[in-house]
C-alpha cells in the first residue's frame, strides 16, 4: 500500500514530536496547533497520533486526550487517532513507526504526542523529525532540569499556559539559564505559549513547519527494525542481525522495512 | 427567659409554642410552561409552599428549542424557557410577592433571574418583594453535573455579578445555593460533601471581597444571603452529624475569615433534596422507606434542620415522577410536620456525647482538606489541576467496588433480591411518566410567536448593551434584565456572551482510577480479552461518550475505568456531543463498540440520530447504551439497533464489561 501511495506521489510529511509530564498541557496545545495549521493553508492536512500508556497491570488503557481537542466538525483535513503503548518503554508503542509511515503518506503534518520524558523514555525522538518538549509553568528549577536528563534530546523546548504570568517566565528563564549549560554554543529554540490566549501559538507553527528536520520517517527504518528483530526474534535475533552487518546494512541490502522483515523471518525460519 | 422544662419550646414570648415546619417543595416542571403552570398550581393546592423549577436542557445549557442540538431534549428533564412571554404563563396565577421560588439554574442563571425580576416589573410586583433562591452553583457544575457553559473565570463573574445586583435590588434572594447535594451523588464521603462545599463558598465570598464593587457592610449582607443545597443519604444518623458540622464551620469560618460580628449572618441556611444516587430500580417500592428516612437526617436536630425540603419519588431510579407519585412524596413531609410531635421539642441532640464526637470528627477531616484545597488556590485552583474532580470519581469507584464486594448492603440488590412482583408497578403506565409531545410542540409554536411579534430593532440593541458590557466588564444584570424585557431568546442571550467569553471543555478526572472487581471474574473476563487480543491484533477498542446535553458523565466515566482495568483500550471522548461527533471518533478510532450514556431521558431520539449518523458514515460499528431507562424502552431501543442496554439495575460492573465483550465478539 505505501509503495502504491508513493507511486501516486503522495505526500512527504513531517512527524513532530510533542511530549512532557502529565498535565504539560500537550493536548491541548496540540489541538490548537493543528486548527491553527489547517486554518492557514487551504491544501494543508494535519494528523494528530496520541499515544497514552497502558495499565501494566490489565493491559488496557484509557484514551482521554480527545475530550482535550476539539476538531470542527466534518473538517476532513484533521485526523485524531489514539494509540496505547502497550508496555513498551520509550512512551512509543510498538506499531507507532508503521503508522507514521502510513500517516506521513497521507498527511503534511504529524503530530505524535506521548506522555513522560526520561531517560529511558525518550523513543520519540527516534520517530519524529522534530521533537518539541513542553515543559508547564512551576516545573522545577534549573537544577532538576539538569538532573532529569532531558535537555539533550528535545530539538526545541515550549513553556505552556504562559497566560498564568509570572511563574511561567519563571520556568522560561530557568528553561534558559539549564541550556546554556546543557547544549553550550547551541541555539535550542525555546518557545513560551498559550493555548487559552493564542499567544506565541503562530511563531510555534511557523516554526515547525521550517525547523530543521531529520531526513524523514524512512530514514528511520532501521532503528525500528532493529527494534523489531528484538521483539519477535530475542536476543539471538539480535546477534544474528548483528553477524549479518547490522540493521541498516540489512534494510538497505533487501530494499526497504517490509522486504527486510520478510527476509529476516525466513531466514530464521519462522 | 422562659420557666418552662428543657423539653418544651418556647416562643419568644416565653410561653410554649411549636416551630413554623419547613418550606416544602417538589422539584416538578416538564414539556412546556402551560403544562408545568398546571402542575405548580395544582401541588400549591396539595398544601406545597414553595416551588422549585427544573428546566430542561437547553435551557440549562443555554439553547432555544428550536436549536437542532437542543431538539432532543425539550420539555425532557424540565420546562423549556425561551423567553419571557413563557415565564407569564409558566407563573401565571401564581402571586410573585407572596411564593418562595427556587430554580435549579446556574449556568444561565442570571438569565433566568433577569427574566423573574422583567416579570415582576411587567406585573407591577416591587423587586425588593421577591423571594427565592437561583441555584447558581458553578463550580460543582465542572465537577459533577455538566452545564457549564462559559470557562470558569467568566462563569464566576456572573454568580459575583448576582450578587452584586441582589444585594440592592432584591435583598431577599439568595443569588446562589452552594451545592453539596450533587457531589454526594458523584459519590462524595460526608467529609468531602462539608469540606468542597463550604470551599466553594469561601471561593465565592472571596471573589466578591476582591472585586471590592461592594462596601462592608454590603458584603457582610451577602454572607447572610450565602444558602446550601444538601443531600441526605440513607445513613441517617451520620447525615444528621453532618449537618450540624456544616453549621458549626460555617460558623467559624463568616466570624474568622470574615469577620461578620452578626450572628444572623452566620447561620447555616439550607435547603435539602434527599439522595437519589441510592434509590434503586429493583423492588422501587422500597425507595419509600429511603426517602423517609433521608428526611428524618435533615429534620430531626432542630439546630441543623433544613430550611426547605424536597423529597424524590419512589420511582425516580425508574423515569421522571408522575404528578401522583410527587403528590405521595409531599404527603411524608405534611405527616412528618404536622402528625408528629418533631416541632415541638428543642434540640433532641444537644449534649448527646456521642453526637458532639462524631460532629467534632467530621469538622476536623473537613478543615484539613479545605485547607488542602485552599493552598492549592481555592476551588478554582483545585479545578484546574483536576484534584476535587479526581477525588470523587475515586469515592465513587469505591463506593461501587463495596457494593459490589457485598460490604455495603444493598436490599433488593445485593441482598434480598428475590422480592414478590410490584403492583405498583403494575398500572397501564407501568409506574412511568410520558412528556406529551404535543406539549412540546407548543413550546415551540410559542417561540416562533414570540419572534415574529417582537421589536427587532430593540432586541439588536438589547443584545449589543449586553455584548458591550461583557467586554467592559460592567455589570451583566441590568443588560440581561432589558434582553428579557425585549424578549431576547434564551438562546440568543447565551450566544453573545459565548462570543465574548468561550466555551468551556471540561478535564475527566479519569484517569488513574481503578475498580475493586470480583478477582476470579475478573481473572476470566481478562484472559477472555487477552484471547481477542491475540486472535486480532489488538485490544478490543471501546469508545465512550455523551451525546445530547446532559452532563452527568458519572456513569459513562465508571464504565469507561472498568472497561480500562479489564483490559478493553477505551477512548473516552467526553459529554455534550452531537451524534456526529462520536461517530467521527468511532471510526477515526477504528473501535469496536461505541457506549453511549443517556440519563436525560433522550434515549430513544438520540439512538435515532446515532444510528442514522452510522449508517451515513457506512459504519457498521455495534452500540451500547447506558442510562436511566424504563423497561418498556428496553426492547424499543433494541429494536432500533441498541447491541446491548444498561439500566441502574445492571450494578454489576463486571456483568456489564462481559456483556460488551459478547457484543463485540457477536460481530465478528
Amino acid at each position: 500500500m505505501l509503495a502504491r501511495l508513493d507511486a501516486a506521489g503522495a505526500r512527504r510529511g513531517r512527524v513532530v514530536g510533542v511530549t512532557g509530564a502529565p498535565g504539560a498541557g500537550k493536548s491541548t496545545l496540540v489541538g490548537e496547533l493543528a486548527v491553527r495549521l489547517v486554518a492557514a493553508a487551504p491544501g494543508r492536512a494535519v494528523a494528530v497520533l496520541a499515544v497514552d500508556p497502558s495499565s501494566p497491570v490489565s493491559g488496557g488503557a484509557l484514551l482521554g486526550d480527545r475530550t482535550r481537542v476539539r476538531f470542527p466538525a466534518g473538517e476532513p483535513r484533521l485526523y485524531f487517532r489514539s494509540q496505547a503503548a502497550a508496555g513498551e518503554l520509550g512512551g512509543v508503542a510498538r506499531t507507532t513507526f508503521q503508522v507514521c509511515r502510513l500517516l506521513t503518506r497521507l498527511f503534511d503534518v504529524v503530530f505524535v504526542e506521548t506522555v513522560g520524558v526520561g531517560q529511558s523514555e525518550i523513543e520519540i525522538v527516534r520517530v519524529a523529525d522534530r521533537t518539541y518538549l513542553i515543559v508547564p509553568p512551576l516545573a522545577g528549577d534549573h537544577v532538576q532540569f539538569m538532573k532529569a536528563g532531558i535537555m539533550e534530546l528535545p530539538d526545541a523546548f515550549v513553556v505552556s499556559k504562559a497566560d498564568v504570568g509570572e511563574p511561567a517566565s519563571a520556568t522560561f528563564h530557568a528553561l534558559r539559564a539549564s541550556l546554556r549549560l546543557a547544549r553550550p554554543g547551541a541555539e535550542v529554540p525555546l518557545h513560551r505559549v498559550s493555548a487559552r490566549t493564542g499567544a506565541g501559538v503562530d511563531t510555534l507553527c511557523a516554526e515547525i513547519l521550517t525547523g530543521p528536520a531529520g531526513a524523514g520517517v524512512e530514514a528511520r527504518a532501521a532503528h525500528f527494525f532493529e527494534r523489531w528483530v528484538a521483539a519477535e526474534h530475542g536476543r539471538r535475533g539480535v546477534a544474528r542481525l548483528t553477524a549479518a552487518g547490522g540493521a541498516a546494512a540489512y534494510v538497505a541490502a533487501h530494499g526497504g522495512f517490509e522486504a527486510a522483515q520478510a527476509a529476516f523471518d525466513g531466514e530464521v525460519g519462522a | 427567659m422562659s420557666d418552662q422544662p428543657p423539653h418544651v419550646l418556647v416562643g419568644k414570648d416565653g410561653a410554649p409554642a411549636p416551630d413554623r415546619p419547613w418550606i416544602f417543595r417538589t422539584y416538578a416542571g416538564h414539556s412546556s410552561p402551560r403544562a408545568s403552570n398546571q402542575l405548580y398550581r395544582a401541588n400549591l393546592e396539595q398544601g406545597q409552599t414553595g416551588l422549585s423549577i427544573a428546566f430542561d436542557l437547553p435551557t440549562q445549557c443555554g439553547y432555544s428549542s428550536d436549536d437542532p442540538v437542543a431538539r432532543p431534549e425539550v420539555g425532557k428533564v424540565g420546562v423549556p424557557i425561551n423567553s419571557l412571554d413563557d415565564f407569564h404563563v409558566l407563573f401565571e396565577g401564581i402571586p410573585l410577592d407572596r411564593m418562595n421560588t427556587s430554580m435549579t439554574i446556574n449556568g444561565t442563571a442570571m438569565w433566568l433571574l433577569a427574566l423573574y425580576v422583567a416579570l415582576a416589573r411587567e406585573r407591577g410586583v416591587p423587586e425588593t418583594a421577591l423571594k427565592g433562591t437561583t441555584q447558581n452553583d458553578i463550580v460543582k457544575e465542572y465537577l459533577a453535573r455538566g452545564t457549564y457553559i462559559f470557562p470558569p473565570e467568566h462563569s464566576l463573574r456572573l454568580v459575583a455579578e448576582t450578587y452584586e445586583y441582589c444585594v440592592d435590588h432584591v435583598p431577599e434572594w439568595n443569588p446562589s445555593n452552594i451545592c453539596s447535594y450533587h457531589l454526594q451523588e458523584a459519590g462524595a464521603t460526608p467529609l468531602q460533601e462539608v469540606a468542597f462545599a463550604l470551599a466553594n463558598a469561601i471561593g465565592i465570598l472571596d471573589l466578591l471581597r476582591e472585586r471590592g464593587r461592594i462596601d462592608d457592610e454590603r458584603f457582610a449582607r451577602c454572607v447572610g444571603r450565602i444558602s446550601f443545597f444538601v443531600n441526605a443519604g440513607i445513613r441517617f444518623v451520620e447525615e444528621m452529624c453532618k449537618m450540624r458540622a456544616f453549621g458549626a464551620l460555617w460558623d467559624d469560618i463568616c466570624r474568622d475569615r470574615y469577620g461578620i460580628t452578626n450572628p444572623k449572618y452566620r447561620l447555616f441556611r439550607y435547603g435539602v433534596q434527599v439522595n437519589s444516587l441510592g434509590l434503586t430500580e429493583s423492588q422501587p417500592e422500597n425507595n419509600a422507606w429511603r426517602i423517609l428516612l433521608e428526611a428524618l437526617g435533615v429534620t430531626l436536630s432542630r439546630n441543623a434542620r433544613c430550611r426547605a425540603l424536597q423529597l424524590p419519588t419512589w420511582n425516580e431510579a425508574m423515569s421522571l415522577p408522575r404528578p401522583w407519585d410527587q403528590q405521595w412524596s409531599l404527603r411524608l413531609q405534611q405527616i412528618l410536620a404536622f402528625e408528629t410531635d418533631l416541632l415541638e421539642y428543642p434540640d433532641l441532640f444537644d449534649g448527646s456525647p456521642v453526637v458532639a464526637s462524631k460532629v467534632a470528627a467530621i469538622c476536623d477531616g473537613a478543615r484539613g482538606e479545605i485547607d488542602r484545597i485552599l493552598a492549592m488556590g481555592g476551588v478554582r485552583g483545585a479545578i484546574d489541576a483536576g484534584y476535587m474532580k479526581s477525588q470523587l470519581v475515586r469515592s465513587m469507584a469505591d463506593r461501587m467496588a463495596s457494593i459490589n464486594r457485598g460490604d455495603q448492603v444493598v436490599v433488593g440488590v445485593n441482598r434480598w433480591t428475590d422480592g414478590l412482583p410490584s403492583p405498583l408497578v403494575g398500572g397501564d403506565d407501568g409506574g412511568v411518566f410520558r412528556v406529551d409531545p404535543a406539549a412540546v410542540e407548543e413550546a415551540m409554536t410559542a417561540l416562533a410567536a414570540t419572534r415574529a411579534r417582537r421589536d427587532a430593532g430593540r432586541v439588536r440593541d438589547a443584545l449589543a448593551r449586553l455584548e458591550a458590557a461583557a467586554r467592559s466588564g460592567d455589570n451583566l444584570m441590568e443588560p440581561s434584565i432589558e434582553c428579557a424585557l425585549a424578549r431576547v431568546t434564551t438562546g440568543e442571550w447565551a450566544n453573545a456572551l459565548r462570543g465574548v467569553f468561550g466555551e468551556y471543555r471540561a478535564l475527566t478526572g479519569i484517569d488513574g482510577q481503578t475498580l475493586d472487581l470480583a478477582p476470579d471474574r475478573l481473572a476470566t473476563l481478562r484472559a477472555r480479552i487477552d484471547g481477542f487480543a491475540a486472535a486480532h491484533g489488538h485490544r478490543p477498542r471501546l469508545v465512550v461518550g455523551k451525546p445530547g446535553l446532559d452532563g452527568h458523565s458519572n456513569g459513562a466515566e465508571v464504565i469507561a475505568v472498568a472497561a480500562r482495568h479489564a483490559g478493553f483500550d477505551v477512548v473516552y471522548s467526553g459529554i455534550r456531543l452531537t451524534p456526529d461527533e462520536i461517530v467521527a471518533s468511532a471510526v477515526e478510532e477504528d473501535a469496536d463498540l461505541i457506549g453511549v450514556s443517556i440519563l436525560s431521558g433522550s434515549h430513544l431520539e438520540l439512538t435515532d440520530q446515532l444510528m442514522a449518523t452510522l449508517r451515513r458514515h457506512g459504519a457498521e460499528i455495534p452500540v451500547v447504551l447506558g442510562g436511566i431507562v424504563p423497561r418498556d424502552d428496553v426492547a424499543e431501543l433494541q429494536a432500533r439497533g441498541v447491541a446491548q442496554v444498561f439500566t441502574p439495575a445492571d450494578y454489576q460492573l463486571i456483568d456489564v464489561v462481559d456483556r460488551m465483550m459478547d457484543v463485540i465478539e457477536a460481530r465478528r
